[in-house]
């Protein structure tokens, strides 16, 4: 149907690469997206679009609007103006069509008690009418080896891991992951990066919010960063920066070419560890 | 259907996999109608009394007599402490023997007349009798009528047949009110109502897994207290299991959805719990569970009347002792029919997931 050329072969890493000059086909659409709270504008006409295949991130400190937008998009919000379209069809007139579409990792999720990943990954793909392998469902997140745990028996990297593989039951086209690696050790939080790169791989469209740069920067086709319900800047992130450094922006301290993480990790390995 | 019969079978799984659950939806009921059943108390009480005197022969075969009567329980001590414990409702009556007891000497019986009128009164028969018998034993010339009795068989209802089907009674509001209202507020407050209204999950097809689960486990339950009241407990089950199941659904959607309304209009298990008992403590104690209506002062009785747990109680009772039918019992059915009308419109006003 479309033609997207496969980045990784032209280039080993997909971040650098600009995005497809051919016009790319608009998974979700968010058109002067306005929520209010009482007296608080919480999400202040806003608009962006984001492309079939690529990871779109949204960046802002706490407050900024992240979740509330992410659920305005995911019909769990009723928005007070604005058009929010996935793949076409509008969140407001057929949230249902709009949920079988999309798969969401919320930044708390939880899981029924007592039931074995296995058993929670059924009852999920029953709800979207599909008969699941879970265990292959589970192989796309590492945690095949946790088939029969309960959630309450994850590591916090295996539960958002698992809450992801949720998500993917019904094989979306897009993903909505808020905040995946808050609260995560490093070795986890890169291995989730990992996670995330191979649903790109798949044809994916990934929507995710995160306070960490350096995850944006690692990530991130596009980052919309956000401050008091608008955005300030949409962009790929090295343009990003290559545009405050065309304004004449230093850091103040020497460049070094490792910092305390590297050390961390150096000292620590990559190995997971909870597994 | 089939989305129905996953998430049902989820949630039963759920639910057997919940030690306390088990203990106390199953092993609970049953330990309150052994508890009960024991203490039996409705049940004919004997009459406590306290004897004190000096000892001699004419006393002591009064005593023996005395002891022979099923209806009391014959305590000695002295005239002080028995005293004492007559005050403390300890003894119902204090019977004080003179030393020689002869013709012309008098018994004293000390009682509360005002609080225990009929013990007392019912003290007083057998000591006269007995003092009769024993004082005027060696005047048998004296022709009397002669007292005859003949063993009938009657169907001796006993207090477990009043209690069991007033506890199944409970047990079905219990696991209405209490297992729903909490279960949905944990889950509401841990967010995992919220994950599943991020899916095209509807809320009718959800709420039904619900309502067969916990159906079932009433009916396991029900089974099971039947079973162990007529196997250990003597209880003359004549009913009709049919009727009996249909009376048990009907009142399980009238405490399923009081259980709903409550989980949609509170936030946390602390909203619900002072909720949940205003509606069920009052219908525990005066809904002719575990004692009679009968004695309760009639504008009290009057209300009771239409409480939803009373009208389950006493048809629950008619069916399974009296072997009534669902329809024969028809002012309880109906009565639950309102009631569960008026929950069903409730739950819907004011179940939300969120």
């Amino acid at each position: 149907m479309e033609a997207v050329t496969d980045a990784p072969v032209i280039s080993p890493s997909p971040r650098l690469e600009p995005p497809p000059a051919s016009m790319p086909e608009t998974i979700v659409k968010v058109e002067g997206l306005t929520k209010r709270y009482d007296s608080l504008t919480a999400v202040d006409d806003i608009s962006f679009h984001v492309s079939r295949g690529e990871i779109f991130g949204i960046l802002g400190p706490n407050g900024a609007g992240k979740t509330t937008t992410l659920e305005c998009i995911e019909t769990l919000l009723a928005f007070d103006a604005g058009d929010v379209r996935v793949q076409g069809i509008d969140v407001r007139t057929d949230p249902l069509e709009v949920k079988r579409r999309i798969g969401v990792q919320l930044q708390s999720s939880a899981f029924f008690d007592r039931l074995s990943l296995n058993e929670l990954l059924t009852v999920f793909g029953e709800i979207y009418g599909r008969r699941v392998d879970p265990a292959s469902i589970l192989d796309e997140v590492d945690l095949r080896a946790k088939l029969q745990s309960k959630v309450s028996e994850l590591s916090g990297g295996q539960r958002q891991r698992f809450s992801i593989a949720a998500a993917l039951v019904h094989d979306p086209p897009v993903l909505f992951l808020d905040e995946p690696t808050t609260g995560l050790d490093p070795q986890s939080r890169r291995h989730l990066w990992g996670v995330v790169r191979r649903i790109k791989t798949e044809g994916k469209t990934i929507v995710l919010t995160t306070h960490y740069m350096e995850e944006a920067e690692e990530l991130c086709d596009r980052v919309a960063i956000m401050d008091h319900g608008c955005i300030v800047a949409l962009a790929p992130p090295h343009e990003l920066i290559a545009r405050l450094l065309a304004d004449g922006f230093r850091k103040e301290r020497i460049e070094r070419h490792a910092n305390l993480e590297d050390v961390f990790l150096a000292l620590t390995g990559h190995a997971l560890r909870e597994d | 259907m089939r989305l129905i019969g996953v998430l049902t079978l989820a949630s039963a799984r759920m639910f057997f996999r919940q030690r306390e659950a088990i203990l106390w939806t199953l092993i609970l009921p049953l330990f309150l109608i052994v508890l009960f059943g024991f203490i039996r108390f409705d049940g004919t009480t004997t009459l406590e009394i306290g004897l004190v005197g000096p000892r001699s022969p004419v006393a002591d075969s009064l005593r023996a007599a005395l002891a022979r009567v099923d209806a009391v329980t014959l305590h000695a001590g002295s005239r002080e402490s028995e005293t004492e414990l007559l005050r403390q409702g300890e003894r119902d009556l204090v019977v004080v023997l003179p030393g020689g007891l002869r013709q012309g000497d008098s018994v004293l019986v000390l009682a509360d007349l005002e609080a225990k009128p009929s013990q007392t009164q019912l003290g007083r028969l057998i000591l006269r009798t007995i003092l009769d018998e024993t004082v005027l034993s060696d005047l048998e010339s004296v022709t009397r009528p002669r007292l005859v009795v003949e063993a009938v068989v009657t169907r001796n209802l006993s207090y477990i047949d009043f209690l069991v089907p007033g506890v199944i009674s409970m047990s079905i509001m219990q696991m209405g009110i209490f297992g729903v209202a909490f279960g949905f507020v944990s889950m509401k407050k841990r967010g995992i109502l919220r994950r599943l209204s991020i899916t095209p999950l509807r809320t009718m097809d959800f709420i039904i897994a619900q309502v067969i689960t916990r159906v079932t486990v009433l009916m396991l339950q029900m089974g099971l207290m039947l079973a162990v009241g007529v196997l250990f407990l003597d209880l003359h089950f004549v009913g009709d299991i049919l009727s009996l199941t249909v009376l048990a659904i009907l009142g399980a959607i009238v405490f399923l959805s009081i259980g709903f309304a409550l989980a949609g209009s509170s936030r946390s298990e602390d909203q619900v719990a002072p909720v949940a008992n205003l509606i069920s403590v009052p219908m525990i104690l005066l809904s002719g569970v575990f004692i009679s209506r009968a004695h309760l002062p009639g504008p009290v009785y009057a209300i009771t009347e239409i409480f939803p747990l009373t009208f389950l109680a006493d048809g629950m009772r008619a069916i399974a002792i009296d072997g009534a039918s669902v329809l024969e019992v028809w002012p309880q059915t109906l009565g639950l029919l309102v009631w569960s009308a008026i929950a069903i419109v409730l739950a819907s006003r004011l179940f939300r997931w969120e």
